[in-house]
């Protein structure tokens, strides 16, 4: 059995772990620090809190529905084209 | 020469067309304006559309498509008017941000207050390399190996830029916090 991470260690990973980019192992090494740590539980949880914000502002944002016809007469102009 | 013929048109629609609201999206933070974005995503499609033979089915359209709109950007659009301010990255604590809301308010209410339109601002006010990599990977959520693809940087590149832009961020955003007052300054903490 590897040793528990510390609280650096987990703060390194911390980002790769969020975004769900470390391997299983690494991410379970992660996942039981947290559960042990509260400093570093509450860190996480503002880190995903701002990711969410972020992600939802974004999905607010779409594609105006005029520039998608005007998108779409031009890919048919240019399939009539050829 | 081969063109695209009319079923490829039918699969340039079924693939391509659905990301046009990523498109959009990632337009509009790289150009930081409507009327730039609407362009940078039309060229985006009418390029892609040409090229579509290049384009292997079932693989990545989104990261293929994000490539070209990159590209068209970077060659051909004028960079935007307000460049950021530079910022040392030194002299930004690293969870700084985390720290003083941890300390002043403990019921996270800090979150209920940050108007998002506050984020935004401060995403677009992050150097482009930064902001690029924030917005493909935070917004858009991409995958390292897809933005690494998507901007020919290695996946290092990516973490470590990613990183970076967070600090950043979250630099931006402790100010803005102690500029409204929804936290005290470290120094007035510590005094
Ligand atoms: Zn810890």
């Amino acid at each position: 059995m590897a040793e528990p991470i510390d609280c650096a260690e987990a703060g390194a990973r911390l980002q790769d772990y969020l975004k769900r980019e470390l391997t299983p192992e690494l991410a379970a090494e992660v996942r039981d620090h947290l559960v042990r740590c509260r400093g570093c539980f509450g860190h996480a949880q503002f880190e995903e809190n701002l990711l969410h914000l972020m992600e939802a502002r974004a999905r607010r944002e779409t594609c105006p529905s005029a520039l998608r016809e005007r998108i779409r007469g031009l890919l048919r102009a240019e399939a009539d084209r050829t | 020469m081969a063109e695209p013929s009319t079923a490829s048109v039918r699969s340039f629609d079924d693939e391509a067309l659905p990301h046009l609201d990523a498109l959009y999206r990632v337009a509009l933070r790289l150009t930081g304006e409507a009327a730039q974005a609407e362009d940078l995503v039309q060229d985006t499609m009418l390029k892609a559309y040409r090229s579509w033979r290049q384009y292997r089915p079932g693989t990545n359209a989104k990261g293929w498509l994000l490539t070209i709109l990159r590209n068209t950007f970077i060659n051909s659009y004028r960079r935007r008017k307000l460049e950021p301010v530079a910022m040392d990255l030194e002299l930004i604590e690293p969870h700084a941000l985390y720290r003083a809301v941890e300390s002043a308010d403990p019921e996270g209410s800090f979150f209920g207050r940050l108007v998002d339109e506050k984020v935004l601002e401060a995403v677009d006010a992050l150097p482009p390399d930064f902001r690029e990599v924030l917005v493909l990977s935070d917004m858009e959520g991409m995958r390292y190996a897809e933005i690494a693809e998507a901007l020919q940087v290695p996946v290092g590149t990516v973490k470590s830029r990613l990183f970076r832009a967070r600090r950043l961020l979250q630099a931006q955003l402790y100010s803005y916090a102690v500029e409204m007052g929804y936290i005290k300054s470290r120094e007035d903490t510590d005094g």
